[in-house]
């Protein structure tokens, strides 16, 4: 599976990338913010995002309501990675198009769930 | 409300070191006011408001910060090389964002800021408006790290 990782932090995208390498994944591009999530997708094929929440340029709602209007891209899997955990932020990610939730901190073994969940059936 | 807020976010710190940075903290009584005033190279800050205002700081040694950093990154404290103040800016992030979560199921949620992160020495940081200081003492291992709700009086 190819991964995009999209977060303003360096550290973030770095643990979340040692996680997933972790799980056996390999192939991952990074963005740091939305709107360059958008060219990483229109430029490769990628089969599930990663995106954190608030993120300067384009956050990850904004980002998530844009990449569900572009064909190619429209029905990938997309996990949010925040610290946005409040009943109402997931219902605002839900409403925006997020398949599945991870609440930081979080643990491996909750990230490789989340994957697994979100994964198309 | 003071009581839950601290308690709460000495809740959050810890889980955020347990989980996030595989160390175990120890903590001392909460300091209220501003007595002791914590001799850090490096200061996080992120601020928060809704039906409280206010900001949450992270102060640790420039040692326990690229220690943290290291952690974090799955990399030795010595081969930590300018990722400190983006690790610390995550560390502080996540406490406020855990706090403002945990916090939310007593009332709405606030709005959280991105986080800011201060290295330098002999420096102490001034607020503009009235504040009531708490400041909670934690140690990892030997370094002292401190964790401060600086609530701004309505």
């Amino acid at each position: 599976m190819r991964f995009l990782v999209v977060d303003d932090s360096s550290t973030m995208r770095r643990i979340i990338i040692n996680t997933l390498n972790k799980l056996g994944h390999q192939e991952i591009l990074e963005a740091s913010n939305g709107r360059e999530g958008m060219e990483r997708l229109n430029a490769s094929d990628v089969d599930m995002v990663i995106t954190d929440w608030n993120m300067p340029e384009m956050s990850g709602i904004e980002f998530i309501r844009a990449l569900r209007t572009v064909d190619k891209v429209k029905n990938l899997p997309v996990l949010m990675v925040t610290t946005n955990a409040a009943k109402d932020d997931i219902v605002e990610a839900l409403r925006a198009g997020v398949n599945n939730y991870i609440v930081k901190p979080f643990t491996p073994d909750t990230f490789k769930e989340k994957i697994e969940a979100a994964i198309p059936k | 409300m003071q009581d839950l807020m601290v308690s709460t976010l000495v809740e959050a710190t810890h889980e955020v070191f347990n989980t996030m940075v595989a160390r175990e903290l120890s903590e001392e009584a909460p300091i209220v006011g501003d007595a002791l005033r914590p001799k850090s190279n490096v200061v996080g800050t992120v601020g928060f408001t809704g039906s409280e205002k206010g900001l949450v700081a992270f102060y640790s040694t420039l040692d326990a910060a690229n220690e943290i950093a290291a952690a974090m990154l799955g990399m030795e404290a010595h081969e930590v090389n300018g990722e400190m103040p983006d690790a610390i800016g995550e560390v502080t992030n996540m406490i406020a964002g855990s706090f403002r979560t945990k916090m939310a199921a007593h009332g709405d949620p606030w709005a959280i800021s991105v986080p800011t992160v201060t290295v330098g020495s002999d420096f102490y940081t001034k607020y503009v408006f009235q504040a009531e200081r708490v400041l909670l003492p934690f140690h990892m291992k030997d370094s002292p790290l401190y964790v401060e709700l600086i609530l701004m009086k309505t």
